[in-house]
């Protein structure tokens, strides 16, 4: 990015910053303090993204990755100290969510364009679809299909890295077998996320 | 390169990231080390509370699982202090410095006392608000010198880092340690167990003083 463009950003970026701290100055409910926290948190990555290099993307991912698990451990600690969790967990009483081929559907179009972007967003795109799906269901079903699939795209994407670095003339089927693997894991991820939750409960 | 920490004489190379050991960064990290170790061997203290006005105390007793808890996070707080005293990369120091940051919260969060996670929660909050200098200060070093390793970023040739950068730095690691400031952790020490709970305080000790050596150099 050019210099002046850059200080511009910059500025902007600073800027809400300085508006996101604010209103986390004001706020007096922890709940919503925890919610500002996350906004202010986005600032962080925006100054990161500015500088609009290979580098600014790979610095991205570990920053984003910091922020989420400081973010999960203050909720817990949020549920723990409000004492919040032998909540139910229910399915919003959305209309969409209620008729049934609804979901299936748009739960299709999102893993469909999953698929067609793979890798790391292409999974999170598809993950979200299967997300969706799952929220919409109302009986439980067997997860050990999905927990199995999840670890054998981990090491589909280990050994895809081993290539890399061993057999460097195959680095296309490394290359291919890394997106497959990151875009399935991260599908399996993600659904099982909600999963999980909703079977604990 | 002489940086603020003296010459370093051992290099350790991890593609473009590389980790040295200075006299500054080598004492820090035996510092770390150590205590790690006494962690790891240690057995958790039973604090006692007297009762005002007669003749008896209680002890407070940790159960096995939260004892076991909380020392795992005391070794990953250990881990992370060395790791963040001897890098030799600006981003990486940061990502160490929030590891720890929320590794002493973690410390804490276990314990099944209000107060103390109350205080811990809070102070997660700063934590987290932390990571937006840190992290910022981080990226602006890597805009204006095009580098992030604290190797190049000693030498002179590079054009130098505003002050105000330095000041976010610093800030960020104030926010995710809080060394000197000890208003959000006093509450945080109420909670029992001794070595565990000091591991807190040591590692942001630690980090505090490695940041003087990294604004120092970049």
């Amino acid at each position: 990015m050019t210099g002046a463009l850059y200080s511009w950003g910059l500025l902007v970026v600073l800027g809400s910053a300085v508006i996101g701290f604010t209103a986390l100055a004001v706020e007096k409910d922890d709940l919503h303090r925890l919610l500002l926290i996350d906004l202010v948190e986005i600032a962080s990555i925006g100054i990161i993204a500015l500088i609009g290099t290979d580098l600014a993307e790979a610095l991205i991912l570990p920053g984003l990755v910091v922020g989420i698990a400081e973010l999960l451990a203050l909720s817990q600690i949020y549920l723990m100290k409000e004492d919040l969790q032998d909540r139910p967990v229910r399915i919003p009483g959305i209309e969409v969510l209620q008729e049934l081929p609804a979901p299936l559907i748009l739960s299709m179009i999102l893993i469909v364009y999953g698929i067609i972007l793979s890798g790391f967003t292409g999974g999170a795109v598809a993950g979200l679809g299967a997300i969706f799906f799952i929220a919409a269901r109302t009986r439980s079903e067997d997860l050990h299909l999905l927990e199995l699939a999840s670890g054998l795209s981990w090491v589909l994407w280990i050994a895809a890295f081993f290539v890399f670095m061993f057999l460097p003339e195959h680095w296309y089927l490394a290359l291919m077998g890394a997106a497959v693997g990151i875009l399935i894991k991260v599908i399996t991820k993600m659904s099982l996320m909600g999963v999980m939750w909703e079977t604990r409960s | 390169m002489i940086g603020a920490g003296g010459s370093p004489f051992l290099y350790l190379e991890f593609g473009d990231i590389v980790i040295y050991f200075s006299p500054y960064t080598l004492s820090l990290f035996l510092l770390a080390l150590v205590f790690t170790v006494l962690v790891i061997a240690s057995r958790p203290e039973r604090q006692l509370d007297i009762a005002f006005g007669a003749d008896a105390y209680t002890t407070k007793d940790i159960g096995l699982p939260e004892m076991r808890f909380r020392r795992f996070m005391a070794i990953a707080c250990g881990l992370a202090s060395m790791g963040a005293m001897v890098t030799g990369d600006v981003f990486d120091f940061c990502l160490f410095t929030s590891l720890v940051g929320i590794c002493n919260v973690g410390i804490v969060a276990a314990v099944r006392s209000r107060h103390v996670q109350n205080a811990a929660f809070q102070y997660g909050l700063v934590a987290l608000a932390g990571t937006v200098p840190l992290f910022g200060g981080a990226a602006i070093v890597a805009a204006t010198t095009g580098t992030l390793s604290l190797i190049e970023l000693s030498s002179t040739v590079l054009p130098a880092v505003p002050a105000v950068v330095k000041g976010f730095l610093v800030l960020g690691v104030m926010g995710e340690g809080m060394a000197p400031f000890y208003a959000a952790k006093a509450e945080m020490f109420r909670a029992p167990g001794a070595p565990y709970v000091i591991m807190c305080s040591l590692s942001s000790l630690l980090i505090f003083l490695r940041v003087i050596e990294v604004v120092l150099q970049v």
